[in-house]
């Protein structure tokens, strides 16, 4: 109870990573986090996916994805606030990448096979899941590479906490256990991995499974597959690098929602899985806050007389209830989850800038309720 | 098809149009996408799970589940679940799947469509309505994709069969209709018109509506800040309110000159709880999009 848990988590951890539902202020709360690291004299870097184009304006960032860059000083001058140290930022590009994984762990001839394989242009440009794994391969990427003493990493939306958490384990999986191989080449591989397959020769379940998916297509899937399978090593050593990343005790979670009550039974699973796949959420920030009207308003308002004070109250009575419904969800959240909760009010304009993510930090970094 | 922004009231808007469905006599089929089942307890009904399971008069809802889904696709092209269990339940052939997500989401598309299509032994349509409750945004684009996406890479074969299937429904205006839900603030309404002209460029679904939630009303005018003005804090209070009364009636201006269908505004609704009563209401003011949709039954 009253623990500054945030302020705490910028000061000692290496690694934020906030996840939550979509359209809670996720960004918002990234980009504040490493503010707030940055004026405290801890360098820091906020990687953002797909940010508002006012807050990237804000933060100077432009579209190029994936670069990375620091926030300027005439920025800092102008929202009349001086870091104590650093603050960079990088819009995450999903194409940029994959390919950027690929060129690094391929070789030059291997590399031109797979950006031309059909199946890796959809997987890097517009199939889903493909964003959840990315973005903590750049993270990973971020965190051995650059050194930067505090990364904030936004994540994508996710439909299913899962795929989220279960990323690495996804790609670990399918190259740990001989499957990639077993597509490759079918005929040469058969003897040796027809054993495993429950008894069944593998070119049955192969012509089983070709002809749901069409003989052709396993062909081709196989391709890409085999041009992937030799980066083998390569891919397993960072999805092995990412799952420790996302365990380690330098990192933590920050679970970002509102206090609307259809929001909080993902959050109360997200927060559950978490802890159950051995990783940290520091905290819960609940967010855009509505705050009760006091009882002085309502006085004030029964001295008006006509449509007027008929207009007041209704107006009064609304923010009530907004109000009471919030604090409805705040008190479920505090029943069935242990991790502290940061209550941020409903700030009265979106937030655009810097001036406004400092504002933000300040209620990000007050008392946590218990 | 409905989708927008995460945390608009996507679902809520879902359970609403499916329950003005059934309000005018038209069998109605609710279909979750992988989702923590929502709409049902939202309707005050108890979760349904993967199977068809009838709510109330004239309203029927599934959650589609990747597993289940790949199953029943599987089946329909090997016939034997002897064989399916071999082969789809093997470990090897299990991971494989997981790693290719397209192929979870052609399945969950491939279900949908297929209640689209469905007849009975007369050979008539079961469903007059299937009302897809979509992925947010960011991933709406490629669900609806997916059918082309398949046709621009697999060589011919039964899945590219499927996909070509699916997309001629999806993209028949006397069929389908994608209804996009926006919030009256920037964000929200930026990504629906973003939404709307990816979904017109690169899948040509048709938009059939536009859904402005959580609309505001004008209720103070200038006269009336004036009398406030001995009431700093009443007037602040009243200058909230006329402040999301203009950003309501900014996103409904915006959202009506560039989304290219018919917007329809679904007024704020204050209550601690979110359930069945809240969602009669919103009902009732998306009574003009059920009513203008197209029959194919």
């Amino acid at each position: 109870m009253g623990e500054r848990v945030l302020e705490e988590a910028l000061r000692t951890l290496e690694v934020l990573v906030c996840v939550g539902p979509g359209g809670v202020g996720k960004t918002t709360v990234s980009a504040s986090l490493a503010l707030q690291s940055a004026i405290a004299g801890r360098e820091a870097m906020v990687c953002t996916i797909d940010p508002a184009r006012r807050l990237a304006n804000a933060l100077g960032l432009e579209e190029f994805g994936n670069v990375e860059m620091t926030i300027p000083q005439e920025v800092w001058s102008g929202a009349d606030l001086s870091p104590g140290a650093p603050l960079h930022a990088m819009m995450l590009d999903m194409k940029r990448s994959w390919d950027d994984l690929i060129s690094r762990t391929a070789s030059e001839e291997l590399r031109e096979r797979i950006f031309a394989n059909r199946f890796y242009q959809a997987l890097s440009t517009v199939l889903a899941g493909s964003q959840e794994y990315i973005a903590m391969e750049k993270l990973w990427e971020l965190r051995n590479d650059r050194g930067y003493p505090l990364i904030v990493l936004d994540t994508p939306p996710t439909a299913h906490a899962l795929d989220f958490l279960d990323a690495p384990d996804r790609l670990l999986g399918f190259m740990g256990n001989d499957a990639a191989r077993f597509f490759l080449n079918p005929a040469a591989k058969a003897g040796r991995f027809g054993m495993k397959l429950a008894s069944l020769g593998t070119g049955f379940v192969l012509k089983q499974l070709s002809r749901v998916a069409g003989g052709q297509t396993l062909e081709e899937l196989g391709a890409f597959l085999s041009a992937l399978s030799s980066l083998n090593e390569g891919f397993n050593e960072r999805a092995r690098g990412v799952k420790a990343l996302l365990r380690h005790e330098k990192t933590g979670f920050v679970l970002v929602t509102t206090p609307a009550p259809e929001r909080l039974n993902e959050v109360i699973h997200f927060h559950d899985l978490l802890v159950q796949s051995d990783m940290r959420p520091v905290a819960i920030v609940v967010n855009r806050v509505h705050q009760a009207p006091d009882a002085e308003l309502s006085l004030q308002a029964a001295a008006l007389d006509g449509t007027l004070r008929e207009h007041v109250e209704a107006t009064i009575a609304e923010a009530r209830l907004l109000a009471d419904r919030d604090q409805l969800g705040i008190r479920r959240l505090q029943q069935e989850v242990k991790t502290p909760l940061i209550i941020v009010p409903r700030l009265p304009h979106d937030v655009h800038d810097l001036r406004g993510l400092a504002a933000t930090a300040e209620h990000l970094l007050t008392p946590a309720r218990g | 098809m409905v989708s927008g922004k995460g945390g608009v009231g996507k679902s809520a808007t879902a359970a609403a149009l499916a329950l003005a469905s059934a309000r005018r006599g038209r069998r109605t089929l609710i279909c979750e996408v992988n989702a923590d089942e929502r709409i049902p307890p939202l309707l005050g009904h108890a979760p349904v799970g993967p199977e068809v399971t009838r709510l109330e008069e004239h309203l029927w809802s599934v959650n589609l589940r990747p597993a289940e889904a790949m199953k029943e696709y599987v089946l329909m092209t090997l016939k034997l679940e002897a064989l399916y269990r071999a082969v789809f339940e093997n470990r090897l052939v299990r991971s494989f799947l997981r790693f290719i997500p397209s192929i979870q989401e052609l399945v969950l598309l491939g279900k949908a469509t297929w209640h689209v299509r469905e007849t009975d032994d007369r050979g008539r349509h079961v469903w007059d309505t299937v009302v897809l409750d979509g992925p947010a945004t960011g991933h709406f684009v490629s669900f609806v994709s997916v059918p082309q996406v398949l046709m621009d890479t697999v060589p011919p074969g039964p899945i590219r069969r499927d996909a070509e299937i699916m997309r001629g429904l999806l993209v028949d205006p006397a069929i389908t209709g994608a209804v996009l839900v926006a919030l009256p603030e920037e964000l929200p309404v930026t990504e629906t018109l973003e939404l709307a002209t990816s979904l017109r460029e690169r899948v040509s679904l048709p938009l059939v509506g536009g859904v402005l939630n959580t609309w505001v009303s004008e209720r103070f005018d200038a006269g009336m800040f004036e009398q406030l003005s001995e009431w700093p804090r009443l007037k602040e209070l009243a200058r909230a309110q006329h402040a999301a009364a203009e950003r309501s009636r900014w996103a409904l201006d915006k959202l009506q000159g560039h989304l290219g269908a018919p917007v329809h505004k679904v007024p704020r609704i204050y209550s601690e709880q979110f359930g069945r009563e809240q969602i009669e209401r919103m009902s009732r003011a998306l009574e003009p999009l059920v009513a203008g949709s197209a029959d194919h039954g």
